[in-house]
């Protein structure tokens, strides 16, 4: 179950065989825009139909499909992201059996045999535990590992059981305003929660192929005997968590006041609700879109560590 | 340096290792300032929202309602702008270290350094990238024109103001879509370039043992 979850693959998998995993987030990307190119028609022509009178009912069910069309159009991209993300953990793993199979013949005899010493040493790319086998994973890992998949199905569900009501809340319009508003309220919290949801489970993927970048890196160096040096939790992976579970709290939190919102009659209380909401949803998302910056740049600066780490050895043996 | 297209990829070979290239240079430059200009644009969108929701629950004046949900927008996807813009950069700063990290390792073990050339899918990451980025601006400044146009007072912008947020919201989510397509792009890159690595570390014991 560990290693479904870390996708690694079973040992002698054919290591030149192109990744399907690639393929299929490419064509959910695609889909993604197909989606939301359709969206910007339908909005180029509630605008049209906006300038004139006594279009306000079609405008507002253009509106409303619109709205949860686009956002199931990114969530098919980001899930499109996830599938690729995924692939990239699978090659990292083909690459650790790589890296294992071929350094004994390409390191220099000279370093091999001596000691270690188990402590800190200071690298280019910031501190370093050294130890004689791998590292165990850290608890943030092994929550990544366990929660990535379980965050994108809730995440991909979300956004659907909102695109539906969309489509229900788009019969409403005209027939019962009321409803209608009460149902927008709903769509816009569930399909942002799973925006959330889903920017979570990238977040989660992010943090699994860290540890597998720490584990692997460990594994190898293990197998090789020499000391195994890895890189202490940089400054940005820890802004990363922090941005995460902010990011996913407010998208908890405008998912809640939509629901409150949605029990509103006055008309004038819910138009101001949803002019500072609307805002704050896209806030959530921005803050989980930086922690995923920070991941990708803490995944730069492990990779930076362990080609370093790699060459130390093919030039020194230890 | 040669140019050669055995084991399905496109490679360079040098015999030293190559550096960063031009757009990943600017990315390990560029992730940081533009990940901080994100993070300051949306408390700024969410500031304006709630002096806007403020107008509309005390019965504001048109004007400043219309305009601030032009603004609003404006500063919101500028947000996402600069934050896909860092995503985007720090993608290219990965593929920097995989060139320059496999580039190393091969010229340690005394081998010639075979450096993948730019593979389509990274191109498409570089225009789909700039054309999503193009889109989100233009929005951004059209909220803008059109968001101080009402505040300076123009009745026909205040007029129009329903039908263009409409127009703008669909140019906006199409505009989020491509940048995302984008990303897709740069990341699926990085499975080729590990393809590739692992491809040619496997390559290296037997060319040492040859070469003796």
């Amino acid at each position: 179950m560990q290693d479904l979850l870390e996708v690694r693959p079973a040992p002698g998998t054919d290591y030149r065989a192109r990744s399907r995993f690639r393929t299929v987030g490419l064509t959910l990307g695609f889909v993604g825009v197909a989606l939301a190119m359709a969206t910007l028609i339908n909005g180029i022509a509630a605008g049209v139909l906006a300038g004139r009178s006594g279009e306000e009912v079609t405008v507002g069910r253009l509106a409303a499909w619109s709205f949860g069309l686009a956002t199931t159009a990114f969530g098919t991209i980001k899930f499109g992201i996830a599938v690729i993300l995924v692939g990239i953990l699978a090659q990292l793993w083909i690459r650790v059996e790589a890296v294992k199979w071929s350094l004994p013949a390409l390191r220099r005899a000279a370093g091999a045999g001596e000691t270690i010493v188990p402590g800190t040493v200071e690298t280019p790319y910031g501190r370093a535990t050294v130890s004689i086998s791998a590292p165990r994973p850290l608890l943030i890992h092994r929550m990544a590992r366990a929660l990535w998949a379980p965050m994108l199905a809730m995440g991909a569900m979300a956004v659907l059981a909102g695109f539906i009501l969309s489509l229900v809340q788009t019969s409403n319009v005209g027939a019962d305003d009321a409803l209608a508003t009460s149902q927008e309220a709903w769509v816009a919290g569930l399909q942002f929660l799973g925006e959330g949801f889903l920017l979570s489970g990238v977040s989660f993927l992010l943090g699994t192929i860290l540890g597998s970048l720490r584990k692997g890196g460990g594994e190898v160096q293990e197998s090789l005997g020499v000391g195994v040096r890895t890189l202490d939790m940089p400054l940005t992976a820890k802004l990363f968590v922090g941005l995460m579970a902010l990011g996913l709290m407010v998208e908890v939190f405008q998912f809640v006041a939509y629901a409150v919102v949605a029990t509103f009659d006055d008309a004038g209380t819910i138009a101001s609700s949803f002019a500072w909401l609307g805002p704050v949803r896209e806030a959530g998302l921005g803050v989980l879109l930086s922690g995923i910056v920070l991941a990708l740049a803490t995944i730069g600066k492990a990779l930076g560590f362990q080609f370093s780490r790699i060459v130390e050895i093919v030039s020194t043996g230890s | 340096m040669a140019t050669i297209g055995h084991t399905g990829f496109r490679f360079d070979v040098t015999r030293r290792a190559l550096g960063f290239n031009l757009p990943q240079r600017i990315g390990r430059r560029l992730w940081l300032p533009m990940l901080v200009m994100a993070l300051m644009a949306f408390p700024a969108g969410v500031i304006l929202a709630a002096i806007r929701a403020n107008e509309i629950a005390t019965g504001g004046s048109a004007d400043t309602i219309a305009a601030l949900g032009h603004f609003v927008p404006a500063v919101n996807f500028l947000g996402f702008a600069s934050v896909f813009a860092a995503i985007s950069f720090a993608i290219a700063t990965i593929l920097g270290e995989f060139r320059s990290g496999g580039g190393k390792v091969q010229e340690a073990a005394g081998r010639n350094v075979e450096t993948l050339r730019m593979p389509g899918t990274a191109k498409l990451f570089l225009g789909f990238m700039a054309m999503g980025m193009m889109i989100l601006l233009g929005a951004v400044a059209l909220h803008v024109v059109a968001g101080t146009a009402i505040a300076g007072g123009s009745s026909y912008a205040l007029g129009k103001t329903e039908q263009w947020a409409i127009w703008l919201e669909g140019i906006r989510r199409f505009g989020i879509a491509t940048y995302l397509l984008g990303i897709a792009f740069g990341l699926s890159t990085i499975i080729t370039v590990l393809r590739f690595q692992v491809v040619r570390i496997r390559e290296l014991p037997e060319e040492v043992r040859i070469a003796g």
